[in-house]
């Protein structure tokens, strides 16, 4: 999801979850480069061939959901609103 | 830009060297961009905590991957070729059956075996269908001399001769197989050593 705004670096990216989660999900490095690394490897994102930040430290790669990853996005987060919209409907009265 | 940080690069070699390899340099800048901005003790607790998740994790999923599938799959042709063989030996010939099935097992996951076996060696080829002649070799010496010498009563060197046959028949299937799948050029796996 943090992708889906564009092109970003590991850093930003998490600085991004933590923002757009109210600080809920605080990833370590690790578990997100090693999402990111599945993300690319199952197609869904990608590394930029070249830096958008030209100044930027050359250790820093940039990543950008693919095409099939704004759609995966996307149906997942359709598929996820339908859940909420089933699970409150399935609510006691006073619990919704 | 930003400071070395030994103590976390040296860490960061507990990871699996493909992920190490890629993400490494990523990985200490992060960390660097985190003590900078909220403090070494922050990082370290985050991080802390990050990797005694994520190492035991990777490790296990490289395993699980790659190596421990192939050697998975490695045993159990070895099992069925050895099995099948000593079968036929002591004359219970749908043995061969077993012999087949490993055949099979190995041509139809060929793709696993191979890319357990894609080491970058352009010999490794010739070097396992070299190990496999050999293990014919031993075997075909093996039973040529349990032949000549094999008599009324089963002898421990007749015992011997037997297993050492049967066991290099099993290697040399083994091994033409992983020959046979390894590919003929050399394979680039791109590892950027950190540090």
């Amino acid at each position: 999801m943090a992708l889906t705004e564009g092109e970003s670096h590991g850093y930003a990216i998490m600085q991004a979850v933590e923002s757009s989660s109210a600080g809920i999900v605080r990833m370590g490095p690790a578990t997100l480069y090693g999402t990111l690394k599945r993300l690319v490897d199952d197609g869904l994102a990608e590394e930029l061939a070249h830096r958008p930040v030209p100044d930027d430290d050359k250790r820093r790669r940039y990543y950008r959901l693919t095409g099939l990853g704004q759609r995966v996005c996307a149906a997942e987060a359709e598929r996820l609103g339908r859940l909420l919209r089933i699970t409150r409907s399935n609510l006691r009265p006073g619990l919704a | 830009m930003s400071a070395p940080h030994p103590v976390y690069r040296s860490l960061i070699r507990l990871y699996p060297r493909s992920f190490r390899g890629h993400y490494g340099d990523e990985l200490v800048e992060h960390f660097a961009d985190m003590v900078t901005d909220r403090g070494a003790r922050a990082a370290w607790t985050r991080t802390a905590v990050d990797l005694l998740v994520t190492v035991p994790r990777y490790r296990l999923e490289s395993i699980m991957n790659e190596r421990h599938s192939a050697t998975t799959l490695n045993i159990a042709i070895s099992l069925l070729v050895g099995g099948g063989i000593v079968s036929m030996l002591i004359g219970i010939y749908p043995g061969l059956v077993l012999v087949v099935a490993a055949l099979a097992i190995a041509f139809a996951q060929r793709s696993t075996l191979a890319r357990a076996i894609r080491i970058p060696n352009s010999d490794l080829r010739l070097r396992r269908l070299g190990v496999a002649g050999v293990l014919t070799l031993v075997f075909v010496v093996s039973y040529l001399t349990y032949s000549l010498l094999i008599g009324d009563h089963w002898t421990i060197r007749e015992s011997l001769l037997a297993g050492v046959g049967t066991l290099a028949m099993a290697g040399a299937i083994v091994f033409l197989i992983a020959g046979l799948l390894t590919p003929r050029g050399p394979v680039d796996r791109p590892v950027t050593p950190i540090g």
